[in-house]
């Protein structure tokens, strides 16, 4: 089904007090593609990313998911919908096992599964050991995992590259393009290393003091003025 | 030296340690036990001493109507922790601490200020079911022994995983499909049950019964057996209840002394073994 639309922004704003932390955003994904969200400190990226999950509220416009508005839906229901997602700062459980942490996503106990997923990010050694004991690049992956285990549809990514070394997130970009085809997903990832969005990312968007100013294929999205001029910081 | 009224009242302590552990499983620090406790026992104390069918022929208090209280205590406190549950549990932190500890005090008060349920004096006379301390031995042993393994089970099951999960970091959990209200809720009603049942045999057992149950005290105590024992297992609550109940009457032979021993452990028992006694299994 690549092609139809699964999630939609229509005129979102979340205003904090005097700050205009989202402004007017609106667009969609496309089901299967990996779309890329960009964009300096403070653009409000992670802010989206909370909307989406029911985490922060939008003071006006909407989200819509597989064509129904996710307005007052809780973040356990919206999991429940299929959409999954990881933290910038590594938010794992870390005085539980590696199986305990996915088990509570798959929300049973299926020991079995839970080995299998880990085994995916080759953390298949260490299923009994506590999630705080992992290294902090296994932590991010156990994360992943842990949000592939509640079976989404769409998996939102914040940073999953953060700290990694070129080698690292070499195996990240092979990683996340096995799984999109392995479990069928929609991906929108944050990440502020561009060369791995570009090779990544069927689409980019880029976010300015929570404007989209650009978006469209990593091409376009590099040669657009507006980016530039953003990166280079005269906005700002 | 066995002394086994002692025993009863360290298995008392162990069940109402596990009613406060259960919501600090969930990561929810409440210290409205007392309150729940003193309920069920106050439903105890009214019902057979002001329900003649509930004495039967014998001399002996029947067992089926210490069941029948059971029976009508658990469903009235569940009732009631789910509806004070809803609003309340939306606190978070020292302000769960401090709004439980009102509720508590509210009850107090209500039943200090009502003739109805003894008002100062308390109810006296509340008839026996056991003609000694070794029947509400057993009792309690069984009470405590049901409530045990169902915290053993919950270790395992999804319920007391999505428990630890909540604990560890409620905001992951939710985004993990956890149903964050609903489990704290049921951690706090499946607490007041234990605790109501509890007192039940408690008010037999003390033959009189009145609002003095449901002190600040009791709120410090029965968190201080938690904080003891360690909050990561079943088995630390009921150590550090056993333990903890104990001691002030070990302690007896040095005199005035021992309050200021026990006062002692209670605060260096958290510095020293911040995780309490009975730590989790590491691999
Ligand atoms: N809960 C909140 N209350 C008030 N202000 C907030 C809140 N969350 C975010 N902000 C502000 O909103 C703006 C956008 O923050 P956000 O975390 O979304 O940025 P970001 O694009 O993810 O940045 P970064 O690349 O540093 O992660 C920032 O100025 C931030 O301080
Ligand atoms: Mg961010």
């Amino acid at each position: 089904m690549i092609g139809s639309i699964s999630l939609e922004l229509n005129g979102l704003n979340v205003r904090f007090g005097g700050l205009q932390a989202l402004d007017q955003l609106s667009f969609s994904l496309q089901q299967g593609e990996i779309f890329g969200l960009i964009g300096p400190n403070g653009a409000g990226k992670t802010t989206l990313f909370n909307v989406i999950t029911g985490l922060t509220a939008a003071t006006s416009g909407e989200v819509r998911w597989q064509g129904k508005t996710t307005a007052g839906l809780r973040p356990d229901q919206l999991c429940n919908l299929g959409i999954a997602r990881t933290f910038q700062n590594i938010r794992v459980f870390s005085d539980l096992s590696c199986i305990d942490n996915l088990q509570i996503a798959m929300g049973c106990n299926d020991r079995r599964a839970a080995l299998e997923l880990l085994g995916i990010v080759e953390l298949q050694e260490k299923g009994t050991h506590l999630a705080g004991s992992l290294a902090y690049g296994e932590q991010r992956r156990l994360e992943l995992v842990r949000a592939l285990a509640t079976k989404p549809q769409l998996l939102l990514l914040d940073e999953p590259a953060a700290g990694m070394n070129p080698v690292e997130k070499q195996k990240l970009q092979l990683l996340l393009n096995t799984i999109r085809k392995q479990f069928q997903l929609t991906i929108l990832i944050i990440e502020h290393h561009v060369p791995l969005m570009m090779k990544l990312c069927d689409r980019l968007a880029v976010l300015n003091f929570g404007r989209c100013i650009a978006i469209g294929s990593p091409q376009e999205v590099q040669e657009d003025p507006l980016v530039i001029e953003a990166y280079l910081g005269r906005g700002a | 030296m066995f002394d086994i009224s002692l025993f009863v009242l360290m298995l008392l302590g162990a069940i109402l340690a596990l009613a406060v552990y259960l919501p600090m499983r969930a990561g929810q620090l409440s210290l409205a036990t007392p309150g729940f406790y003193t309920i069920g026992g106050t439903v105890a104390a009214l019902l057979s001493t002001t329900v003649p069918e509930l004495g039967g022929s014998e001399q002996i208090y029947p067992l089926a109507s210490v069941f029948l209280e059971l029976m009508l205590a658990i469903p009235l406190v569940a009732l009631l922790a789910f509806l004070i549950g809803k609003p309340v549990l939306k606190l978070k932190g020292i302000y769960l601490a401090i709004a439980t500890i009102a509720l508590v005090e509210i009850l107090r008060v209500v039943l200090l200020s009502s003739p109805w349920f003894g008002a100062a004096v308390g109810i006296f006379a509340i008839p026996q079911p056991f003609e000694g301390p070794e029947g509400y031995a057993a009792a309690f042993a069984v009470l405590l022994g049901i409530t045990a393994w169902g915290c053993q089970r919950l270790e395992t099951e999804p319920l007391g995983r999505e428990m630890a999960a909540i604990r560890n970091d409620e905001l992951a959990a939710r985004c993990m499909g956890v149903h964050s209200e609903r489990v704290k809720l049921i951690a706090f009603v499946l607490s007041a049950i234990i605790a109501a049942a509890a007192g039940v045999l408690a008010a037999h057992y003390f033959n009189s019964w009145s609002a003095r149950q449901a002190s600040f005290d009791a709120s410090i105590t029965t968190l201080a057996f938690v904080v003891l024992g360690g909050s990561r297992t079943w088995l630390g609550p009921v150590i550090g209840g056993l333990v903890l109940t104990a001691l002030p009457e070990l302690l007896r032979p040095i005199g005035d002394l021992r309050l200021i021993v026990f006062g002692l452990v209670i605060l260096l028992g958290p510095i020293f073994i911040p995780q309490g006694l009975i730590q989790q299994k590491r691999s």
